[in-house]
């Protein structure tokens, strides 16, 4: 009876962490699908609303904070004019990447996050911000390669960054095509680690492709 | 058995108990509803987004007590205990905005601020470089800003209806001794630094901090670059000489070594001149500078730099009535340190210092004159956060400066020197009632051994925010500065000369456009004056001088009307009179003319790779003193108007290629007239017009910088 008694414990405790762990998935799970149907920048905040109250129940999982700032990165790039509201944005995005940063630093995709949030923060001001900005995103992307050259979110990054800079100098981004072509071909190679790690640029690359013909 | 049961029983009860449906608004004071706030149980994955009218609804099938939270970007978080039984629960939140420095009002009477900062600027470090006409001088630059008069045969500040030795400069909060080249009398200066050495500027053109005295009309604050971000290697070709710079990076600190070499012999012999150089300006100079990261949050910085420069130039003296040599050597040392760290959670202390060496050595006619300055500057400063709309910062600060001048003619030598120690501290307080206003007060005392005197100086301004894009600051302080060297090395029996500031400035900046107004009034009192006697009698120098400067400026910046362009207006309107030095009388000072007028224009052409830029100056005739007539300055100089342009090619993204022309259109300039100091015969005081150097100036370069990865160009450093 006793014996019973505690392994049934154990089991409605364990029930209790494992019924957490599957809210979190379930959680995760509704907020990543919810992506598909984010359009404006109320609804990228709305779903970052989600994400950084999944990372406050969660505190342990970079993921929930990853997709925060993945979100007001997004909505800083939305943003059609206001520098202010631009910068508020990514501040907000800074401080859940540097938490990642210090919770995963062998993770490619976040340092491929850091280098796209350094670029939006060249976007606001290309003109004085191109030196500095241009230089940390090359940067964040040499080491989300360095850890893993097939990731294929760093390379989206960085071909954006190429054509960004290419258009800016007067040069034909176009020049960029074959190997955006060949990122779009070799996309699904790269397997992500879980259903919830990140898995998404495969339309920003077909866009691209689909704007070289 | 039993137990089973009651195992199960609480496993359907819980299953079973009643969900609790939670609803209510958010809404912020100022800006009515909230869409898009998030709303939800701490700790669990309950909640929701307020929709466009601010309501929220949702449910949750969580018992017991829990923290409700209630966030959104740019207010206080909101949080409130609630207890889920199944009852319905109704909230209405009223949120109130957070505080925070970086977006609250911000105090601008009087300041231009530049830097990397994100919020918008009024002129940039990279504008300040590619302005044409600056050549990439900082001081150069600072002249296309309201407030400044150029004065084409000196090349240094003259603001406000101040003197240029009203005006000071301090890099890393450490004080510049020697902020200009030296050059001949009545020829342009430029500054010694760099303008790529620093990351952000400000500019105050009246009523600045407590924290900086010893300036009558203005001061310039540099901040030097923090970390760079890699290895590199800098060359530069001009057509005045060449220039290497090499960076090194280890994990926690960098240093830069720079070494150079201008000869303008080359280019004057292309270029027509109107001054006779018998040895055209050249000079050799060097820089180090090294930073170091300390612990979490400590930055060690020191920059050093060496420069040694002479010329000989042929000028006409009409004592004499023949053309003299006047050769000049100088040579300049300067060493700048700081060191910035946290101190607990609140305290900031920061801790700069300079040392400069700098000796001139002239020779004319057979006769020399020597002149050294040994100067030395120790600051430190402590700022505390009370909390968050409190900060208190307080200083103490020891300036000493020694200055030996030698005259060494055929038959005579004169030594005239002096040292002073000027003691000071200040304390000051910024108080925020609300992100609307601002309030800064401050005070600063100062005690010289030299003089024997002290003086104590209240400073304050405040700053209110009108609505989104417009605000209106006022500043008003007394600002002491001790009298000229060329007095000092004779007497000690001057007080301190004081200029009282009053300032309105008003300022509305909407998406890239910025219009600032700025109105003012500096009374000027306790001027030195030299009397009838010998120059060399310490009893012929007095306080009695006064003035005032009074007037407005006008500043239009915009960078949104014409894509891929950007331009700003300047204009200033300038009333001033004072009596001091050797006056006669209340007169129009020689700096200062009545309109000056400025506009920058720079555009992008990115097919072209290209980023030229033009820029006009007009400032309106000055006054100069001709002893053959009986009024005293009241001859008046041509207006003068400068048009200059320049290019910046993008040859490839690590190679530049940069021209520039100043005075372009060759308008006519001149600077007054120079006097003999006694009459000829017939009792005629002879005279020389003051022309600029040549009619025209062009300059062409090339930057190339070499990295491991091989694009990183030098665009901020375009000259």
């Amino acid at each position: 009876m006793r014996t019973t008694l505690i392994s049934l414990t154990f089991l409605l405790v364990s029930f209790a962490g494992m019924s957490q762990k599957n809210e979190y998935y379930k959680a995760m799970g509704e907020s990543l699908g919810q992506y598909a149907t984010c359009r404006t920048i109320e609804d990228f905040q709305s779903l970052g609303n989600k994400f950084s109250m999944i990372a406050d129940a969660e505190k342990g999982e970079w993921l929930p904070l990853y997709y925060h700032a993945q979100c007001y990165t997004i909505m800083s790039f939305m943003e059609p004019s206001d520098a202010k509201k631009k910068d508020d944005y990514l501040d907000v995005a800074e401080k859940s990447i540097n938490k990642t940063v210090e919770m995963a630093p062998g993770e490619s995709d976040i340092f491929a996050l850091q280098a796209m949030f350094y670029s939006a923060r060249l976007v606001v001001n290309p003109m004085e911000r191109g030196q500095k900005y241009g230089m940390l995103s090359g940067q964040a992307v040499g080491r989300a390669l360095g850890i893993d050259p097939t990731n294929p979110r760093a390379k989206l990054i960085k071909l954006q960054n190429d054509m960004g800079s290419a258009q800016f100098y007067g040069k034909d981004p176009k020049d960029f095509c074959g190997e955006a072509k060949a990122l779009l071909t070799g996309w699904d190679e790269f397997k992500p680690k879980s259903a919830l790690h990140p898995n998404w640029g495969k339309q920003q690359v077909a866009e691209i492709v689909g704007s070289c013909n | 058995m039993k137990i089973y049961s009651l195992i199960i029983f609480l496993l359907l009860g819980s299953g079973l108990s009643a969900q609790t449906a939670i609803s209510g608004t958010v809404r912020s004071q100022k800006d009515g509803s909230l869409p898009g706030a998030s709303i939800y149980l701490k700790g669990t994955y309950d909640g929701v987004s307020s929709d466009a009218s601010g309501h929220f609804h949702f449910k949750t099938l969580k018992t017991g007590n829990y923290t409700l939270v209630v966030d959104f970007l740019g207010y206080e978080p909101f949080s409130t205990e609630v207890i889920l039984n199944g009852k319905s629960i109704q909230l209405d939140v009223e949120l109130k905005e957070t505080f925070s420095k970086l977006d609250a009002v911000t105090i601008t009477a009087g300041t231009f601020e530049a830097g990397d900062k994100k919020q918008a600027n009024t002129i940039s470090s990279l504008d300040m470089i590619t302005t044409a006409g600056a050549n990439g001088d900082v001081f150069g630059a600072l002249q296309t800003l309201p407030g400044t008069t150029p004065n084409g045969e000196s090349g240094r500040l003259f603001v406000k209806g101040g003197d240029s030795e009203e005006s000071q400069t301090y890099i890393d909060g450490a004080y510049v001794q020697t902020p200009y080249n030296s050059t001949a009398p009545n020829t342009a200066t430029r500054g010694r630094f760099n303008p790529f050495m620093f990351k952000g500027t400000i500019f105050s053109t009246g009523g600045y901090s407590a924290e900086y005295g010893q300036a009558l009309s203005s001061v310039l604050l540099l901040s030097t670059n923090d970390m760079p971000s890699q290895d590199q290697l800098d060359l530069s070709f001009m057509s005045i000489g060449p220039e290497i710079a090499a960076t090194k990076l280890w994990k926690t600190g960098a240093v830069t070594a720079t070494l150079g070499y201008n000869n303008l012999g080359p280019y004057m012999n292309l270029a027509p001149q109107n001054y006779d150089w018998k040895q055209a300006p050249e000079s050799t100079f060097g820089a180090i500078s090294f930073r170091q990261k300390t612990g979490k949050t400590g930055m060690f910085k020191v920059y050093s730099s060496f420069d040694d420069g002479n010329f000989t130039l042929a000028q006409l003296d009409l004592n004499q009535e023949k053309m003299i040599d006047y050769g000049l050597d100088n040579r300049n040392f300067f060493i700048n340190t700081s060191y910035k760290t946290n101190a607990g959670e609140n305290w900031i202390l920061t801790t700069s210092s300079s040392f400069t060496r700098d000796q001139d050595n002239v020779q004319f006619d057979g006769n020399s004159f020597k002149k050294s300055l040994n100067g030395f500057h120790l600051k430190q400063v402590a700022a505390r956060e009370l909390s968050r709309k409190i900060t208190i910062r307080a200083g103490a600060e020891w300036l000493t400066k020694s200055i030996q001048q030698t005259y060494h003619s055929t038959e005579d030598t004169f030594i005239n020197k002096y040292t002073n120690n000027t003691l000071a501290a200040f304390i000051e307080g910024e108080l925020y009632a609300s992100k609307r206003f601002v309030a800064r007060i401050g005070a600063r005392v100062e005690y010289s051994d030299y003089l024997q005197r002290s003086n104590l100086a209240p400073r304050l301004t405040a700053a209110w925010k009108l609505d989104q894009n417009s605000q209106l600051s006022v500043a008003y302080g007394w600002f002491y500065q001790d009298p000229s060297d060329d007095y000092l090395v004779y007497t000690h029996l001057l007080n301190y000369e004081r200029a009282d500031h009053y300032i309105i400035s008003y300022q509305v900046s909407k998406s890239d456009r910025t219009l600032r107004i700025e109105i003012y009034d500096k009374e000027y009192s306790k001027l030195a004056k030299q009397s009838q006697g010998a120059f060399y009698i310490p009893e012929s120098y007095n306080n009695s001088g006064s003035g005032y400067a009074r007037g407005f400026d006008l500043f239009l910046r915009d960078k949104k009307s014409i894509k891929n362009g950007d331009y700003w207006i300047s204009y200033s309107c300038l009333d001033t009179r004072r009596n001091y030095r050797n006056y006669p009388e209340m007169a129009i000072p020689t700096f200062a003319s009545r309109h000056n007028f400025s506009i920058v224009y720079k555009h992008w052409f990115g097919k072209l790779r290209s980023y030229p830029g033009v820029n006009y100056r007009y400032s309106s005739p000055r006054v100069y003193n001709n002893p053959n007539s009986s009024t005293f300055n009241n001859e008046h100089t041509l207006a003068y108007q400068s048009l200059d342009i320049s290019w910046s090619f993008l040859y490839k993204p690590n190679v530049i290629i940069y021209g520039a022309v100043t005075n372009l259109p060759g308008f006519k300039q001149e600077f007054g007239q120079r006097f003999s100091d006694n009459p000829d015969g017939n009792g005629i005081y002879r005279s020389t017009t003051l022309i600029p150097g040549s009619r025209r100036f062009y300059i062409l370069a090339c930057f190339v910088t070499l990295t491991r990865k091989g694009n990183e160009n030098q665009l901020d450093k375009i000259q």
